[in-house]
């Protein structure tokens, strides 16, 4: 038990957050109010999936921010230009987000400059390019369909059925991982698997409640559902995944097994380069706009998602779902200091209370067991 | 010899599941060179720990008694100021500061406003320094000398605080044969002067150039009292470590050349920071299945430089041309090495071997990652099944496959290296140094395996700064001095004199 709690204290942290928060505001635990937060996870989760492989790597992407608001920008004027909304979106994925990202990581892995200088003029070079593309004015949306993407629901009863089917699936990966560990000679972690079906059923209740009973799933919260499975599968099992563990682990080491860095870290910066610009999409969506500003700051919720989820910023260790709780934590105090009327001034002084103290937990306990 | 220093009785250390040494019982005299044995993991170092006060009093049990009197160290500057002083195996000096500085560190003689007294400090330094015959000027900057050097100033710094015990922990490893000559000197005459020494070696003959007296650890007890070097043989000694009898330290087995497998021509490579200086100087041998090649040479004989250049270490700036199987090779990183069949066992396992904090599973697989995984997905249960069939190949002792590699001893993490390059399968196994720093159970396996794959048709290359490992293992050998080939030599033409005098660049009559 006492491991439990230190193997998941920013879990177990949340969920005190939670009920403090149910007890201070009533309307904390409300369907719509659960909507709402989560939809602003969405945005800053979908960006820290992508960072949490970056800083997997040892490394740092201060960009991100000015992606958002350059796929943003982009997106809009192409609209307004009377390019297509698909053919809109595809070309702000690739020709903003995987621009960006390729660039990002090539430069750093090929003249093995420190991420952090190249992201570092490339988020000012991306603000820049925004401010000069939209002539520093808001952008107006004007096709329906687009603003349907960020604000819209999936009707409930398909949501159901999604919601009964991974429920399912879920349930079924962790009894999978645990006849894994049968057939192997690994220690069958029993707690790990009733922690497992716990979460999965807790899980379904919890968005069965916020999302049935009021509008169905947001679809931006959809697409954040789908990168997380995404990423947490591509970072346990796939070679990609297995590859990155390396490189962070040992840069020399992996290099010196074969694996090629350039390669794999430029597709990591690609990635998250791609996955900012997903964000800044949906953004410009819910807000009907774009403004040349969007996304400011969004590196920082970003980073500090992934650290209070856990992820070293030695590269070489972390999870997706260390970082997805780290984002609903970031997003449940945003929102409950909110609904506490609390200024935002003061807001951003816990934030930055919280993230050196998730960071010192961590250092401490790794001394502990060291 | 004089009147006993030091006594440690009874020491006990426990470590979470374990009991890192159990009983530990020795003496130390006046003036006497005390060689400390035992395989890694016998409890060397921790043995230190203690005495030294990185573990203080109430965290093990037992006595330590300096001239007769109980001592308990808190920590270890009370050890320090008791005049007990330990070299490291890792130099533990700072690069960039100045020789006298490192040696009085934050004992600097200071003036009324509290700043250094520069001519003084370096005075003192020059003092200390004379006392072992080093003629080092303490001005300039520790990292410009070289790591014999280093050495010397980390024993200087041990003397300025008037050491009376000084321990030496494996001290050889980085160093060349004159360096070691001269630290020997520089032993025998604190010796002399009444300096007690503790000297912790994996190496025979320099225990037996060097002690006075022999004590063994094995899994954390003494074996016996300690025995004066003149009464005992090597393999006694080696059989108290090991507990067991060890007939051949290398098992050498007759096999036939057969035909060539790797062939290097011309291979050079420049020093990056040096564009006039060759790292390895044109240098051509070949390889053939079924034997061992052995490559000798002195520290910075451009070995490692040649090994690495052939597995693509320095991509496009190596020169040269490199056949497998009678095929060019276009090797521009290890990655293509690799691919081609080529396996390089690294010099350092610590930075260039191991993935430290990942399990062996992870470690293992590694290099061959592309024969567990479909295009994308990897098949974790076949991942599992190999690595286990491998770690009880190569007898790594673990508790599990999940432990993290930091947590095994130094000879079973470098089975775990040896491990997962035998993964892959190549027809070439090239290893740097493979037997540095472990113990001589893990030694002789190590050399078992190298034979065994020999017999299945592997290429073996191996480096070795040992050179009765040289010579017990290679069927051929090449020297190299200054980034040259200077000699082949058959096993029969070689022997440690012909293997010095081309290592040293001493051509001779030729």
């Amino acid at each position: 038990m006492k491991k439990f709690i230190k193997n998941n204290g920013t879990f177990i942290a949340l969920i005190f957050l939670i009920i403090i928060l149910s007890f201070l505001s009533p309307t904390f635990l409300s369907a719509r109010n659960l909507t709402n937060l989560v939809r602003q996870v969405t945005i800053n989760g979908i960006i820290a999936v992508g960072m949490t492989l970056v800083i997997l790597l040892a490394g740092i992407d201060l960009s991100v921010g000015s992606t958002v608001g350059l796929s943003a920008v982009v997106v809009t004027l192409l609209m307004q230009a009377g390019v297509g909304m698909w053919l809109a979106i595809f070309i702000t994925l690739i020709g903003v987000g995987g621009v960006i990202g390729f660039f990002n990581g090539f430069m750093s892995a090929k003249f093995d400059i420190h991420p952090f200088i190249i992201t570092l003029g490339v988020m000012t070079i991306a603000r820049g390019l925004s401010l000069v593309l939209s002539q520093g004015v808001s952008i107006p949306v004007t096709n329906r369909t687009f603003a349907e993407i960020g604000s819209g629901y999936i009707p409930k009863i398909p949501s159901l059925i999604i919601l009964v089917i991974a429920l399912i699936l879920s349930l079924i990966a962790v009894f999978k991982t645990s006849m894994e560990i049968k057939n192997g000679d690994k220690v069958r972690n029993k707690a790990k698997l009733t922690f497992g079906i716990i979460l999965s059923i807790v899980g379904f209740i919890v968005a069965f409640y916020t999302f049935i009973s009021y509008q169905g799933i947001p679809i931006p919260v959809s697409i954040f559902i789908l990168v997380v499975i995404a990423g947490v599968y591509t970072l346990s099992r796939t070679r990609f995944g297995r590859k990155l563990y390396a490189i962070g682990g040992n840069e020399k080491v992996a290099w010196l097994s074969g694996i090629n860095i350039l390669r794999s870290k430029t597709m990591v910066f690609v990635i998250t380069g791609v996955l900012s610009a997903v964000s800044g999409i949906l953004l410009a969506s819910r807000l009907n706009g774009a403004s040349p500003n969007l996304g400011n700051g969004f590196e920082l919720d970003a980073i500090a998602s992934v650290i209070i989820g856990g992820t070293s910023f030695m590269g070489g260790v972390g999870t997706i779902t260390g970082t997805v709780i780290g984002a609903i934590i970031i997003g449940v105090i945003n929102n409950g200091m909110s609904l506490l009327g609390i200024s935002s001034f003061y807001q951003m002084i816990v934030k930055g209370v919280i993230i050196i103290l998730a960071v010192m937990i961590d250092v401490l306990n790794r001394r502990k067991t060291a | 010899m004089g009147k006993e220093i030091l006594e440690m009785k009874n020491i006990i250390k426990d470590f979470p599941g374990v009991r890192a040494l159990d009983n530990v019982n020795f003496t130390l005299e006046k003036g006497e060179i005390l060689a400390l044995v035992g395989e890694n993991g016998a409890g060397k170092s921790t043995l230190m720990k203690v005495l030294s006060g990185v573990w203080p009093y109430p965290t093990y049990e037992g006595d330590i008694y300096l001239d007769d009197e109980l001592v308990r160290f808190e920590n270890t500057r009370e050890a320090e100021e008791a005049g007990i002083g330990i070299i490291h195996q890792e130099l533990n000096l700072l690069p960039d500061l100045s020789v006298a500085e490192n040696i009085f560190l934050d004992r600097h003689p200071l003036n009324k406003f509290g700043g250094i007294k520069w001519e003084e400090l370096y005075h003192n330094a020059e003092k200390v320094l004379s006392r072992l015959n080093m003629n080092i000027d303490p001005r300039i900057d520790l990292g410009d000398l070289t790591v014999g050097k280093q050495q010397m100033v980390e024993i200087a710094k041990a003397l300025s605080l008037d050491t009376r015990i000084l321990v030496f922990d494996e001290p050889t490893s980085a160093l060349t044969e004159s360096e070691i000559k001269e630290l020997f000197i520089v032993i025998n005459e604190l010796r002399s002067s009444g300096v007690s020494i503790i000297y912790i070696s994996h190496k025979m003959e320099e225990i037996e150039e060097l002690a006075d007296s022999v004590a063994v650890l094995r899994d954390g007890s003494t074996i016996g009292d300690k025995i004066n070097i003149s009464e005992v043989t090597l393999d006694e000694i080696i059989n108290r470590m090991v507990g067991r009898n060890i007939d051949d330290l290398f098992p050498t087995v007759d096999f036939e050349r057969q035909e060539k497998i790797l062939e290097v021509k011309n291979v050079s490579v420049t020093d990056p920071f040096n564009p006039d200086k060759k790292l390895v100087d044109d240098v051509s041998f070949a390889a053939y299945k079924g034997e061992i090649l052995g490559i000798s040479g002195l520290m910075g004989a451009g070995r490692t430089e040649l090994v690495n250049a052939i597995f693509g270490v320095y991509g496009k700036k190596r020169e040269g041309k490199i056949f497998l199987k009678g095929k060019k090779l276009d090797i521009k990183s290890p990655a293509d090495a690799i691919d081609s069949g080529i396996a390089l066992v690294t010099e350092d396992r610590k930075e260039q071997g191991l993935l430290l904090d990942k399990d062996l599973v992870m470690n293992m697989t590694l290099p061959s990652i592309k024969n567990f995984s479909s295009k994308f997905v990897m098949d974790t249960h076949k991942e599992r099944t190999v690595t286990n069939n491998f770690v009880y190949k190569l007898n790594i002792k673990t508790p599990s496959l999940d432990v993290f590699v930091e947590k095994l001893s130094g000879g079973n993490q470098q089975k775990v290296v040896i491990g997962k390059w035998l993964i892959t399968d190549s027809d070439v196994l090239i290893l740097d140094e493979p037997t540095r720093g472990i113990d001589v159970g893990a030694k002789t396996e190590i050399y078992k395996l190298m034979n065994e794959l020999v017999e299945r048709g592997v290429a073996v290359i191996m480096i070795s700064s040992e050179l009765p490992e040289i010579m017990g293992m290679s069927d051929r050998i090449i020297v190299m001095s200054e980034g040259k080939k200077t000699a082949e030599l058959e096993k029969s033409e070689a022997d440690q004199e012909t293997i010095m005098k081309y290592a040293t660049g001493n051509k001779g009559a030729e």
